[in-house]
Order: structure tokens, then sequence, then C-alpha cells
């Protein structure tokens, strides 16, 4: 079964990525066409941090979507001080969120209204575990890959899948099963 | 629980989670059912592929947008050389056959100039720019050459060198093993510059380079002259006379200007090569009937204008004009010889002989249009303008320029001064850089560089006004 990650651990990054980490900030700020890297390392955390943070799946898209175009205009300004390149990311996406907050209490005519269940205090340790998680939805085989991604994303029925993948309701169902039995199995 | 089961109660549960997202979460009573039911909730809140996909395209596209090229580097602290070349396309190019060279950028004018480009060459930056006179900015073929020499060091000099002669550089010193722990060569590049390649052999301190040297001075007394690219008795510059009767014209020169013949062979267009000290001078002659005239003007300085004057006319000369005193501090009377050439025959009074600088023939051309003779004199041969008086009109009296350690003087022809269209010899140190230059400065040629049966290598071009330059130069022995 693939579900080993070539890049070994997905999600947290080890210590010894550290460097590697260096590097690769340092190249995109050299050259912005090389924050694709970047991108790629970080972009689950950031999107399951702010996914938890707002209402709807098109709210955490384009919040996801200004965190990194921020982060991509302002990555001169970022220095290496031993902190990671997450937190410098964790730091705009809140920053963000609380903006998203502020503008949609304005909107509602409630300007001393803030994000509805502020979870600051909660541990970034929650959002390396689903961006984990997320990564190894992307290990999992295509057609498990495909219903968990109609299901979740998508937000189909068994029947739709069903229809639109031509496999019986029952197989799709045992399709699901197994890609969250895979996906425990390496939790 | 059979698998049927847990597999309708596990979409269940997921089925609730999806519809009711604000709802506790369904727990079944089956740990390993629950715990797949917590990852469905997380699963509520997975990225879908394509819009990770769609903002790392946009993302791209921004990048591309605000894609600075890479800041040059902040110069390491060296001296970098700033080689300014006719044709700086062309020299990068060259550059990076030659040396392998890496292209850092260049600037490009509207005119398709480059004022500025740089380029690396094993770590090492240089940097270059084409030739733009306005700014200052002078190629070495405009020059004449350049005394600057660039080291660069490789890690196998002998295969660089092959390299770069493949690519058009020509090999000045060839390479060997040096005492200063040096594997050395120098080679010349077709834009004007000398490099000397290396790669080191030994790593040594500078105190046992010195110790090295001294004992070799020792074993070898004073170091070797350098070796002067010009023949022993000859200076850069030397006219060749060419008459259609020469032996009436050898016969003329002894005696009316004291003509040493010291050598006599047949020439090599057929006829007789003759080659003559006056005073302190060589000229050769050569010419065969029939043969087209090359006629030059002789400025020749002797201790008694006056009477040389007088021989020359007896040995059959014409009256140019008699001898006067000249503004210019000279006693000069002129002749004709009957074979084309004028000679200005003068002592300098204050001397009461040579004016500072001349020897005792100096070669004199009067073209028509002597302006546009000296600037490929200057960027053709090198020349150096050391003098130049104009007449009211603009056009150019007297002009002298230095080729090497002659001297050369050009005068606007006209009225009874007629044309030149002479041939001179010029010992160069580097036959095919001179004829390469002149050809590059319009001279058209008339002898591709080639060596000849009499030990030297040599190249002709002639210039626009018909002057014909001939680029000569010892053939080094090989070494044994």
């Amino acid at each position: 079964m693939l579900l080993e990650s070539p890049r070994g651990e997905p999600g947290l990054p080890a210590p010894g990525h550290q460097q590697d980490e260096r590097l690769l900030v340092e190249a995109a700020q050299a050259d912005p066409r090389r924050f694709a890297a970047l991108y790629d390392l970080h972009f689950e955390r950031i999107y399951a941090y702010v996914a938890r943070r707002v209402g709807s799946r098109a709210e955490a898209e384009d919040l996801t979507s200004d965190v990194f175009h921020q982060a991509l205009a302002n990555l001169q300004r970022f220095e290496w001080r031993g902190a990671p390149f997450a937190a410098w990311l964790y730091r705009i996406a809140a920053n963000a969120i609380a903006d998203h907050w502020r503008r949609t209490a304005r909107e509602q005519g409630n300007p001393t209204a803030g994000e509805p269940s502020a979870t600051s205090d909660t541990g970034l340790e929650e959002f390396e575990l689903r961006a984990r998680l997320f990564r190894l939805v992307g290990e999992l085989p295509a057609d498990q890959q495909r219903v968990v991604e109609m299901r979740f994303v998508e937000g189909k029925s068994i029947r739709e899948m069903a229809l639109e993948l031509g496999r019986t309701e029952g197989a799709i169902k045992q399709l699901q099963f197994r890609a969250l039995g895979n996906l425990r199995a390496h939790e | 629980m059979a698998e049927q089961t847990r597999i309708e109660q596990l979409d269940l549960a997921v089925q609730a989670l999806l519809d009711r997202p604000e709802a506790p979460l369904p727990a079944p009573a089956d740990a390993e059912l629950a715990a797949l039911v917590r990852l469905a909730a997380d699963l509520r809140d997975l990225p879908g592929t394509g819009f990770k996909a769609r903002l790392k395209t946009d993302l791209q596209r921004r990048a591309e947008m605000a894609s600075k090229p890479v800041p040059v580097p902040k110069p390491a602290p060296a001296a970098t050389p700033y080689l300014c070349v006719r044709d700086a396309a062309a020299a990068i190019e060259f550059y990076k056959k030659a040396f392998g060279a890496i292209e850092l950028g260049r600037l490009v004018q509207p005119d398709g100039k480059i004022p500025h480009a740089e380029i690396q060459v094993g770590g090492a930056t240089i940097m270059l720019a084409d030739e733009l006179p306005e700014y200052g900015f002078d190629s070495p073929q405009s020059l004449g050459g350049s005394p600057m020499k660039v080291h660069l060091f490789f890690d196998d000099v002998d295969a660089l060198v092959q390299q770069a002669v493949a690519a058009g550089a020509k090999i000045t010193r060839p390479v060997k093993d040096e005492f200063y722990g040096h594997r050395e060569g120098q080679l010349c590049d077709p834009f004007g510059y000398t490099w000397i390649v290396s790669t080191q052999k030994e790593a040594l301190t500078f105190a046992e380079i010195e110790r090295r040297f001294n004992a070799l001075m020792q074993q070898e007394g004073t170091p070797p002259a350098a070796k002067r690219p010009v023949r022993e008795g000859f200076h850069t510059v030397t006219p060749y006379l060419v008459v259609d009767r020469p032996a009436e014209f050898l016969a003329f020169i002894k005696q009316a200007f004291g003509a040493e013949e010291t050598f006599r062979a047949p020439g090599s267009a057929g006829g007789t090569h003759v080659e003559l000290r006056i005073g302190d001078s060589m000229i050769m002659a050569g010419g065969a009937p029939g043969h087209p005239a090359a006629p030059v003007a002789i400025h020749l300085y002797v201790p008694d204008a006056d009477s040389v004057y007088h021989r020359a006319i007896a040995a059959g000369a014409a009256s140019f004009y008699e001898p006067m005193d000249m503004p210019y501090g000279d006693r000069e009377g002129g002749v004709k010889d009957g074979f084309g050439n004028n000679w200005y025959i003068a002592t300098h009074k204050a001397t009461g002989h040579l004016r500072e600088g001349l020897r005792t023939v100096t070669p004199t051309l009067h073209p028509r249009g002597a302006d546009s003779l000296m600037d490929f004199l200057k960027r053709g041969l090198g020349a150096e303008e050391e003098s130049c008086e104009r007449l009211p009109d603009g056009t150019i009296a007297h002009a002298s320029v230095r080729i090497g350690d002659s001297v050369l003087e050009i005068g606007e022809a006209r009225g009874p001064i007629e044309p030149t269209t002479a041939m001179l010899l010029l010992y160069v140190p580097d036959v095919d850089a001179a004829y390469q230059r002149a050809v590059a400065a319009g001279g058209v040629s008339i002898e591709l560089p080639a060596n000849q049966p009499y030990g030297e290598r040599r190249a002709g071009v002639k210039d626009s006004h018909g002057n014909s330059w001939y680029f000569s130069a010892p053939i080094a022995r090989a070494a044994k």
C-alpha cells in the first residue's frame, strides 16, 4: 500500500529540516519563483489553522489565499532568527483571521464583536496533526483519495458518488471505510 | 461485528456529521469505529486538491510578475578587471568558448552597443564593455594594445589552453612549469588582451619563491633580455622603396646619400631585394623593370643639408626646392630622385644634425585626405599622434605619429607635392594581431599572415590611400 510519504514524516518539520528550510527561504527571497517549494511545505498547516477558525470552506480558501499572497509579497521582510518559517506564516494567518472577523462584524453592524470562539490559546499541535492527516490523504490509493475528496470536500452523497464513479453504493461505502482505516493506521 | 455492519455504521456517522456540523460528534460504542469518526470529522476541513493547485498557480504567476532578476551579488573584496573591447558581444561569446565563462548579465543600448556586461570565469568576475570613445572607453584595438595582463587560475591549464586556442586565442608563451610553482602559459585574445593562465602545482611562500628566483639568477647571470621583436639593426618602421629600375636607384642613393648596402637577395616578387644603411637608419629597396613603383618621401637628417642636397643633384636628382632656413629651425632642401621619391634633406640647426626624436631616415606620407590616413594609423597600427599642424583650411600641413620606436610624418598632398603610395615594413611583436587590428581598422588584406623562408612571419594590408603595410616578426625558434 502506497502510504509511505517520500519525505518520510509529512506534517511537522523535523529538527534537521531547519537548515534545509532556511535554504528554501533564502532561495525564495533571492528569486520569488522559488516560493512554490515553501508553499508545498506549509499549505496544509495554514489551511488547517484557517479552516478551523472560519465558518465556511469559501472563507477558508479566501483567507488561506490571502495568507500566502501576503507571505510572498513580504518575503523580504522575513528574517531568519531561529523561529521556523511556519511560525511566521501562522502569525500572518492569525492577523488575517482577526481582520476577517473585524470586517465581518462591521458589515453586520457590530464593530466590537470579534472572532466568535477565539481559540488563540490553543496550541498549534492540533493544526500540525491535522496538516499531517491532510497530507496522508494525498498518499492514499487513487480511488480512496477520490472518495475522500468527493465526500468531505465536495460534500457529495454516497448515491451521487456511486453514479459519478460508476460503482455500487456499497463499493463506495467500502472505499470510504478503507480510506479512513488507512488514515487511522498511519495517523 | 461483521465488517459489512461496520462499513454501514461508519457511513451513517459520517453522513450525520456532514449533515449537522454543529451537533456533537456521533460516538459509536466501538472504540475503533469512534476513532474513524473523529478522523472523518477532521476531514471536513480537508482542503480541496483543486484549490491547492489553483492557489499555487496564482502564487507562481504573482511571483513571476514580482520576480526581479537575482540581485547582483555584493562584490567580493577583489580588484575586478574591466575590459574595453571592440564588439563586446563577440568578446563575451569568445570568453565563453575559450575560458568557459558564464555570462552574468549585459546592458544593451538602442544602437546595440554594450556599455556594461559581467562574466564569470572560474568564480572570478570580469567586467567588460564596448569601446565608447566619447566616454573615454578605448579598446586595445584602438590604442594599439594593452599593457595590462589578466591572470587566471584553472584546474588544468593545458586543457584550458587547448580550448582557448580552438576558440581563437593565440599562444604567446607556451605552457610550462615555472619555478614559482605554477604550470603556466600566456594567451592573446582576438580583442587585444593578454591572459596569463596557470595551474598551481606547488603552494609556495613568497620567501621560497624568492629563494628559487635568486638561485636561478645566480645560475643564469643576468635575466635574459626580453626578445626584441625588431630585427637587429632595424627599427619598428622601415620604408621599402619599390622602384622599376633598381640597379640605377641603388647607384643613386649610394652616391647621393652614402647609403651602404648590407644585404642583397632575389626579391620574393622577383627582381632584387636590397637592404641599405643610411646613417643610423635602414631602408629596403627592390623592384623590377615594369614593377609598379611605391613612391614615398623621406625626411633625411644629415650633418650638412647643403652639401648633401648638391650631391643628390649631382647624382641625378631634380631640385624640388633649394636649401633654406625653415621656420621650424631646420635648414632644408628638397629633391626628386627620378624614381618617384621625394627627399627632404635637413639639418636641425640647434643640434647641427638630427632633430630630437628623429633618425636619419623618417618616412613621410602625402595622402589626399590626411585625416583619414591619420585615423587608420592610429586605429589600425596603434600610432600615437605626436604633433599636428593644420593649414587655415583645416588640412594637415604636417603631422607626426610614433609607431613603436619610429616616427612617421604626414602631410596633405597638394600642389607640387604628389600623393605617395608608400610601402612600409613594421616589426611587431605579434604579426597576426597587428594584421587583424589593421584589417579591423579598414585595411585590405594583401597578404595573410604566413611564415617566410627567411625566418620571419609576415602579413600585409593596404590602407585606403594605397599605402602597403607589411608586418613582420622573427619566427620563434622551437624549444629544444
